[in-house]
């Protein structure tokens, strides 16, 4: 009975792996790869390497990715090093507002940090009403059109993952390590860098490496910014001519060449470092308290960083609830109508339906794959599930906009995958899309909550005369279900603000989901800006809401769905 | 009350071979014992017993009713687990009223059921509580209280007690085989300490590598072992080599030649016939050894004291032997002087004492 469940599972996952995971990648590396009269080339691979406008986007890519992931770590260090080891006014409060940033979609934050910090923005009104700034000279704290302003709302959107993992490997670090070292004579800051630094090694590395592809192959926030020579955009931009020119399809393979190099080869070269780093504590870490004037300082740096983390998610709150906002410090004029007009719209409300509806088809997808694929796992032993272990979690690897090319490519009309394009109804393929990206992380969690199920808690149901599916309904299905919920609402709330996927895939208004439309609107003249931001700030407390149940229903563990 | 019979077991875990050619049969209200080092196949050879393994080849047998192949929840048969396996998700009362639910018992059947359990196990009044509320001895009490209720006609247990305290673990050994008899349960429990075995089991069997060593009740294995193997798990052996010289006067008593002298031992296997000139081995305990005035007559060697261990209610001392051999020496009860290291000493055995064992 189990290995006939189990080698149906993994049969329907190889299969739906290949087709709509291995297939759209291969479909994209065919036309980059085909030559004009049939043949392979490397021709359109030598031509990015020749063009220097693609060189330039690869080049910024890199600068956004690199300084990016070094503002994570400006933050994220200090911040996790302190809360690990101390304690201090309002840290309970601030482990909860470090992660607020995940839950706003980065390109919506980008739309309320230009109300904050443009040049028209908040911060330079202040200035000027202090009288430190001339009203002729404002100054360009986001460089529009150039990288700062990506990295910046890079960094606040992405600190709190190298965060995460860091800190989460920094409690794992038993005490007794530090203590030992210390015992031999070696000074606090040489044991931070002998002991404590190798061994957290394999948290930044993860979060670092989470950071880095995330921001390295972002889409929205550079569109938002009106940065165009960034690889991501420039792919963006090559969709409309994409049936005669192979040379976006040749763009996005080195992007994702590039991609799994940096992913396999930092691996490889922080592994190596790090054998036996992945200890578990024995004992607990003694807390120690900051008090006086070092405990004021570590309070407030938790919440200057807090505080500039909420920029963004001010500045879209801000922007909802006011019209005409220019120029001045607060808005002028406070009123509700955007918030009610996005909700009456006629873009906005198809929007919200569509997203609904598309999140929605793809969490139930995700999730009866997901625990089939945890169970084949963790309770059976059948060979070849390590195979389908491996391949659920490909897509962790390759970035969204990645995938999104492939499905485009291959939906096209006589291609493999153009049935997923009912006329022109996006909507199985967004289904498949949005469940791809996201099906690692509900494996993820599912696995999780499937593994604290001791088989012997299956097994003494039985012995007392349950049959195995009673025992399965009654035990184990009550047991997984916290981590199976936590894995739905995370799949569903990701699928409602994807971007990539979103962006690309949806062709036609009527099928626009809320990210496609909130980036329409933000581009549209008139109210367009303040309904984005009405729409952004809906999607915000939608999440909010949704994070917040998904907390109370795992505990404290919610941030360990972000780790690798 | 029911006769549990193990036939020709034999099962391959992978490259291993987990049970080799197991029969065994315990006797309705027996309390069994499975004994051996870990990975010997003694959890394996239970969880046959229970359902959740089916043997490769053989076939097991409750009274006279073939149930190798009954899955394991026709099989009736309450089961304590290593780690309790008490579900986190329910409290006591749901824990306990479990198997009765799946037996659709009447509900006011459970209830009277649960707590008549409950109060046999003296958790009375705690069957609102969580079990993480409860302390290792108390989610003990509940899993045997589970196992109990729905009143099966054997009872499994896998290691119940390896996780309480020494203390607890002392109370709980009474307290099971009060409860078995008076359920008249056939028990079978599977052990790694030797101290439990002994002092509960009715019979019990040492297992390794998939195989039974020597089936017996405690007193059998502990004075009449088979092997040096069976001796050394069931208690502390001190082990000698010798030659066989010849037969006694008595059938069972053969005098052996050693490194010390001609010294007098023991068969205790019936059938073996041992040659004259065989290497064998010879089985002594620690306090079956005796100080006296050296003698050459007697059935004694002499040795070196290197070592003393004062443990209050005994003394161990460990004595160097002149072949290098070293052995241990208990003395119950000491009074007067210890023996200081380094001393020189006669020891001597009762013939019936040194067990001659096949090498």
């Amino acid at each position: 009975m189990k290995p006939f469940v189990g080698g149906v599972i993994l049969i329907i996952m190889i299969l739906f792996m290949g087709f709509f995971f291995l297939l759209p990648l291969s479909g994209t590396f065919r036309m980059a790869f085909m030559g004009p009269q049939g043949g392979w080339t490397l021709d359109y691979l030598f031509e990015i390497f020749r063009n220097p406008l693609y060189l330039e986007g690869l080049r910024n890519a890199f600068i956004i990715a690199i300084f990016s992931t070094l503002g994570c770590l400006f933050l994220a260090v200090p911040l996790a090093l302190i809360f690990v080891r101390h304690e201090f006014l309002g840290k309970a409060q601030f482990n909860g507002l470090l992660l607020v940033p995940l839950i706003l979609p980065p390109f919506v934050g980008a739309l309320g940090i230009q109300a904050m910090l443009g040049q028209a923005g908040a911060l330079n009104s202040l200035l000027i009403d202090w009288g430190v700034l001339s009203k002729d000279a404002p100054i360009d704290w986001l460089g529009r059109g150039q990288l700062i302003g990506v990295i910046i709302m890079n960094v606040l959107h992405l600190y709190p993952i190298v965060y995460l993992n860091l800190s989460g490997s920094l409690a794992n670090i038993d005490p007794q390590w530090d203590d030992a070292a210390n015992s031999l004579g070696c000074p606090p800051f040489r044991r931070f860098w002998r002991i404590t630094l190798p061994l957290a090694m394999p948290g930044l590395y993860a979060g670092c490496s989470i950071a880095f592809i995330w921001a390295f192959t972002e889409l929205g926030v550079p569109l938002i910014f009106d940065v165009d020579r960034v690889t991501s955009v420039q792919i963006f931009s090559a969709i409309k001519d994409l049936n005669n020119n192979p040379l976006p399809y040749a763009l996005v393979v080195v992007l994702l060449g590039l991609t799994l190099l940096l992913f396999f080869g930092s691996r490889a070269f922080f592994r190596s470092d790090v054998a036996g780093g992945e200890g578990k504590a024995t004992l607990g870490r003694p807390i120690i308290p900051l008090t006086g004037w070092r405990g004021w300082l570590a309070t407030g740096f938790f919440a200057g960083v807090v505080a500039i983390a909420l920029l963004p998610h001010i500045g879209v709150f801000l922007m909802a609830l006011s019209k005409d906002w220019y120029g001045t410090v607060l808005p002028q004029q406070w009123t509700l109508e955007p918030l009610e007009r996005a909700l009456g719209h006629p873009l906005t409300l198809t929007a919200i339906g569509n997203s609904l509806r598309y999140a929605l088809l793809a969490t139930i997808l995700d999730l009866v794959l997901g625990v089939a694929v945890a169970w084949l796992l963790v309770r059976t032993k059948l060979f070849g599930r390590s195979l389908v272990d491996g391949l659920t979690m490909m897509p962790l690897a390759v970035p969204g906009i990645v995938m999104a090319f492939g499905y485009l490519a291959l939906s096209r009309s006589g291609q493999p995958l153009d049935w997923l394009i009912k006329g022109e109804d996006p909507l199985m393929l967004l289904v498949v899309a949005y469940a791809m990206r996201r099906l690692p992380y509900v494996v993820r969690s599912v696995t999780a909550g499937l593994q604290q199920v001791h088989p012997a808690l299956e097994e003494a149901a039985e012995s007392l005369g349950a049959t195995p599916i009673r025992a399965l309904w009654r035990v184990t299905f009550p047991l997984v279900m916290p981590a199976v919920i936590a894995g739905g609402l995370l799949a569903f709330a990701f699928a409602m603000l994807e971007v990539s996927d979103s962006m690309i895939l949806a062709q036609r208004t009527i099928h626009f989901p809320i990210t496609k439309a909130i980036y329409t609107l933000a581009a549209a003249l008139g109210d367009g800006p303040s309904l984005a931001s009405a729409l952004g700030l809906w999607a915000m407390l939608f999440l909010t809401v949704t994070f917040v149940g998904t907390g109370a229903i795992l505990g404290r563990k919610i941030g360990a769905l972000f780790k690798v | 009350m029911r006769a549990i019979d193990l036939q020709h077991l034999s099962k391959r875990l992978g490259q291993r071979e987990v049970l080799n050619d197991v029969s065994l049969t315990i006797a309705p209200g027996e309390l069994f014992f499975l004994i051996g080092p870990s990975g010997c196949g003694k959890t394996t050879l239970l969880r046959h017993i229970a359902g959740f393994l089916v043997p490769d080849r053989g076939h097991i047998f409750f009274d006279q009713e073939e149930v190798t192949m009954w899955p394991p929840h026709r099989r009736e048969t309450g089961m304590m687990f290593q780690n309790y396996a008490l579900w986190p998700h329910l409290n006591v009362e749901a824990n306990v009223a479990f198997g009765l639910e799946e037996r659709r018992v009447p509900a006011a059947d459970i209830r009277l059921r649960v707590e008549e359990a409950l109060e046999q196990v003296q958790l009375g009044g705690l069957g609102q509580r969580r079990i993480s509320e409860l302390s290792g001895g108390q989610q003990q009490r509940v899993a045997l209280a589970r196992a109990l209720v729905i009143r099966p006609r054997s009872l499994l247990l896998d290691e119940p007690l390896s996780n309480l305290d020494a203390r607890l673990r002392l109370e709980m050994r009474l307290e099971i085989r009060r409860i078995t008899k008076a359920f008249g349960l056939t028990a079978v429990y599977v052990t790694h300490d030797r101290e439990e075995a002994l002092s509960m089991a009715d019979r019990m069997a040492v297992m390794k590598e998939g195989r039974l060593l020597q089936v017996g009740s405690p007193k059998d294995l502990y004075q009449h072992p088979k092997s040096l193997e069976v001796a050394a798990f069931i208690g502390e052996a001190n082990c000698l080599l010798g030659q066989v010289l010849g037969k006694t006067g008595d059938p069972s008593i053969y005098a052996v030649e050693t490194p010390y002298g001609r010294l007098l031992a023991r068969k205790t296997q019936e059938r073996w016939q041992p040659r004259d000139g065989q290497e064998v081995h010879l089985m002594l305990r620690p306090e079956a050894i005796r100080a006296a005035m050296p003698s050459p007559e007697s059935n004694g060697f002499p040795g070196t004291l290197v070592e003393t261990l004062y443990l209050g209610a005994s003394v161990q001392y460990r004595v160097l032997l002149k072949d290098g051999v070293m052995i241990q020496w208990m003395v119950q009860h000491p009074r007067g002087d210890l023996k200081r290291e380094g001393e020189s000493l006669w020891l001597e055995v009762d013939s019936r004492d040194l067990l001659m064992l096949e090498e």
